[in-house]
């Protein structure tokens, strides 16, 4: 593949992520030459490491993409330096600055000695460089929204990225990435708004990017008339909705369906089970797959909502 | 003195391991686990289902292990047994992302330690992509930058592969394998909807319907997964292992092997056997209620060793008793069988399948130690457990092919559970691709959990000293080891990667 063809790819997958009425080929072609790339910084707090999996192994050819439109300056998974030479990156970039930071992974406010790196607390860590980036990513729905680091019954305390900036009084824009784990085409919107224009995409009030976020997974649902009419699945396999078995489609933001002719060709509904809402703010329920028959009941939206 | 290697980079999650040195020998190892969540028992009050979903994402790389095993606990507790097709989908999903793993590890973890990447500086050809990556690294190596530094030729200095030619092609198949990687991906994701943190593998089976296009598509990508296994990341994996033929006998642990059974096949049999060995000796079968776990040097209040659901909580330190505190200096815990420690993962899946007569793993291992003049000893080594996940991965290509042609179009590979349980227990077991994974779970009235433990393969491998004073796996394996150059302690790193810590699992 020569040069072209790359970008030509690349920009295929720029226009499947609504990327296409703001970036022309042009354009892409003179962000590639550019030398002034932007630098990423991608730390791992509390996380499983799901969120650089997904978007190493996504449809997006990433390496090549970070590769040739940013300098990596720091990720645990892909960097040949160990030990002293890796952390002198992050050492580095608190006091060079402008880069972007990534964080995945919830934030242990109460128990800072739950995630250490290099010998200091992840929290210190996030603090200074977050000061000093342009914007922050939280990638995915731990450090959105805290999921799965703030189970009932959980002693760490985890916040979400966002409030932890702001109760440590930290002004630089955030910008929540949820799905459990993040979807590469996500981080692609993000990356390549930025790239563009030097600002975060237009946000709700959660941070997610509207263009993205602006629609529950259940409005663009393949069973939504089925719904509609009152069809619903009884058990698996059977045709209709599957609102009866548990699923989260009406209160989740995401777009696991209106990108399914490209990147979630096998989302969950097509592959047969409920959402369980995993790019929610009440992700995770305590019930997220049940019987039709199955009385038991899923806490209503509210009781469930944490302090974001 | 002391090297720290902190934070170790090229695996999953937060590890620091320290070793104390005295005439250039390691004498003595600590491995931090720095990460803790606290998912087990968190669980407790949530749906017994949820656990499937939940489990996962105490890992991103081996989610599809934790679904398995924690269906598997659940239907050991409501005692069902899969149809057909639950049992072949289940198998296709969780064999496939496998081989994914292993692929990824030696490639994007470890390769990086023997390839010399610079060598590509040497290439003349005309590929587009090695003359791109011959860019990338020319660039890396005339950039005085130390922010950001070179991401691909800061490294330790040591003995990287020689021969030009052979670094070109390893380089080649370096980038090649993001490909396969994305391949693969999709293969999982046929049926397991997404990868990482998949929703269809449920206690019951699987809920993807195979329809003709998804069983096509999955033959199709099967082609190409197999076809860069055998030709590319087995030849690879024996040609670096004979080129750093002392890595046989570098980074030798306990020797001490437990696997269990793995992978139900239709005929009822397992592809790969369970099995507790010593010095090589016949395998002795596994009982999931001889494991208890050591608490005594993680940074959890209660000291001593508990069985799996025999604590109801686990309380973690606070602050202020972390601070304090000088004896403890890892979250996962030390897990023994048998109060035993021991080396759980791919070799000893291999070592304890070859001892039980399992004959696929024995005809290709004998194939492999008779190329490389090697014995079944030296599996025990950083080298051998590269070339173990070598030999699990062909004898599953190969499994995967079989099962795919199987599957009965259209039809479901689930069976609906019957209503809410209550008060039962279940004991889930699988081979996770880092090795021994078992879940138990205690489902208490209307279906909420009451009690959840896991215990995790890194957490074997890698775990601190017990209450009788005895290192882990890994700490066992860097004692003894000879350090050429201290300021730049390669050959420590690549003991740590060759267990492929997976610290986010192990601590969960």
């Amino acid at each position: 593949m020569n040069r072209r063809e790359f970008l030509k790819k690349v920009y295929d997958f720029l226009v499947m992520s609504y990327l296409g009425s703001l970036i022309t080929f042009e354009e892409l072609d003179a962000l590639e030459k550019s030398i002034n790339k932007p630098t990423i910084v991608w730390l791992h707090a509390q996380s499983c490491d799901g969120c650089s999996t997904s978007l190493l192994e996504g449809e997006i050819p990433f390496e090549d993409i970070l590769f040739k439109f940013a300098n990596i300056a720091f990720h645990p998974t892909i960097m040949a330096a160990t030990g002293e030479e890796a952390l002198k990156q992050l050492i580095e970039a608190k006091d060079v600055g402008d880069f972007i930071l990534v964080v995945e992974g919830g934030i242990p406010v109460a128990m800072p000695h739950a995630c250490i790196f290099g010998d200091r607390f992840i929290t210190d860590w996030i603090i200074d460089l977050a000061k000093k980036a342009d914007v922050v990513i939280a990638a995915g729905t731990c450090s959105s929204f805290t999921g799965i680091c703030a189970m009932d019954g959980m002693y760490t305390g985890d916040v979400s990225l966002k409030r932890f900036l702001r109760d440590n009084n930290i002004e630089t824009p955030v910008v929540n990435l949820p799905t459990c784990p993040m979807k590469p085409h996500h981080f692609l919107y993000v990356f390549f708004y930025f790239l563009k224009t030097k600002k975060l995409p237009p946000l709700d009030k959660e941070n997610r990017p509207k263009e993205i976020f602006g629609e529950t997974v259940h409005d663009r649902c393949i069973y939504y008339h089925d719904y509609q009419e009152k069809i619903f699945a009884k058990k698996i396999g059977d045709r209709g909705c599957l609102f009866k078995l548990g699923c989260q489609g009406p209160v989740t933001y995401n777009d696991c369906e209106k990108s399914s002719f490209r990147y979630d060709k096998y989302n969950c509904i097509k592959s047969g089970h409920p959402c369980i809402g995993c790019g929610s703010e009440n992700f995770p329920r305590k019930i997220m797959f049940k019987r039709y028959d199955d009385e038991r009941e899923i806490k209503k939206y509210k009781d469930f909502k944490r302090i974001l | 003195m002391k090297i720290s290697i902190d934070p170790v980079t090229r695996i999953e999650g937060h590890l620091k391991v320290e070793t104390f040195i005295e005439g250039n020998k390691v004498v003595d190892a600590k491995a931090h686990a720095d990460m803790y969540r606290g998912i087990e028992k968190a669980l407790i009050g949530y749906d017994y289902l949820a656990a499937i979903q939940i489990t996962q994402r105490a890992c991103g790389c081996c989610p599809y292990a934790h679904a398995e095993a924690a269906a598997l606990a659940i239907e050991d507790a409501l005692d069902i047994e899969l149809n057909k097709n639950g049992k072949l989908l289940r198998n296709l999903i969780i064999a496939g992302y496998k081989v994914n793993d292993y692929v990824l590890h030696f490639y994007t973890l470890s390769s990086l330690d023997f390839i010399d990447v610079t060598a590509i500086l040497n290439y003349k050809g005309n590929s587009d992509k090695l003359n791109q990556f011959k860019e990338v690294v020319k660039r890396e190596l005339q950039s005085k930058s130390i922010f950001p530094s070179p991401i691909f030729t800061n490294r330790y200095k040591g003995n990287y592969l020689e021969l030009k030619e052979l670094n070109i092609a390893l380089i080649n198949h370096y980038l090649e394998h993001f490909e396969f990687l994305r391949k693969s991906n999709e293969l999982v994701r046929i049926f397991g909807s997404k990868a990482p943190h998949m929703v269809s593998i449920e206690a019951g089976g699987v809920t993807t319907k195979p329809t003709p296009e998804r069983v096509l598509k999955y033959i199709e990508l099967l082609k190409e997964v197999k076809k860069f296994v055998e030709e590319k990341y087995i030849p690879d994996v024996l040609i670096v292992g004979s080129h750093f033929k002392e890595y046989f006998k570098i980074g030798k642990g306990v020797n001490n092997f437990l696997s269990v059974n793995t992978i139900l096949d239709l005929d009822g049999n397992y592809l790969f056997w369970d099995g507790f060995s010593k010095d090589f000796n016949i395998p002795e079968k596994v009982d999931p209620n001889e494991i208890i776990e050591y608490q005594d040097y993680s940074y959890y209040k209660r000291d001593g060793a508990y069985k799996p659901l025999e604590l109801q909580e686990l309380l973690p330190l606070s602050l202020e008793e972390f601070k304090q505190n000088k004896k403890k200096y890892s979250w996962s815990k030390a897990p023994r069988y048998k109060d035993e420690v021991v080396e759980v993962g791919p070799a000893a899946v291999v070592i304890n399948n070859y001892l039980r007569g399992n004959k696929k793993v024995v005809d290709l291992v004998d194939k492999f130690n008779k190329m490389l003049g090697i014995t079944i000893k030296d599996y025990n080594s950083v080298m051998g457990r590269h070339l173990s996940r070598a030999i699990l991965s062909k004898i599953i290509v190969e499994k995967l092919e079989e099962w795919i042609n199987l599957v009965d179009i259209d039809e479901l590979g689930f069976i609906q559970l019957k209503n809410v349980p209550n008060n039962v227990r279940g004991i889930g077991l699988t081979e996770a691709t880092r090795g021994v994974l078992a879940h138990f779970t205690d489902i208490g009235e209307n279906g909420f959990i009451r009690n959840y433990d896991m215990v995790v393969p890194t957490t074997w491998n890698i775990s601190p000293l017990d209450g009788k004073n005895r290192h882990g796996a890994l700490e066992e394996m860097l004692i003894g080891t000879k350090v050429k150059d201290p300021k730049n302690p390669i050959e420590i790193a690549r003991i740590i990667r060759s267990i492929d810590p997976c610290l986010a699992c192990s601590v969960h």
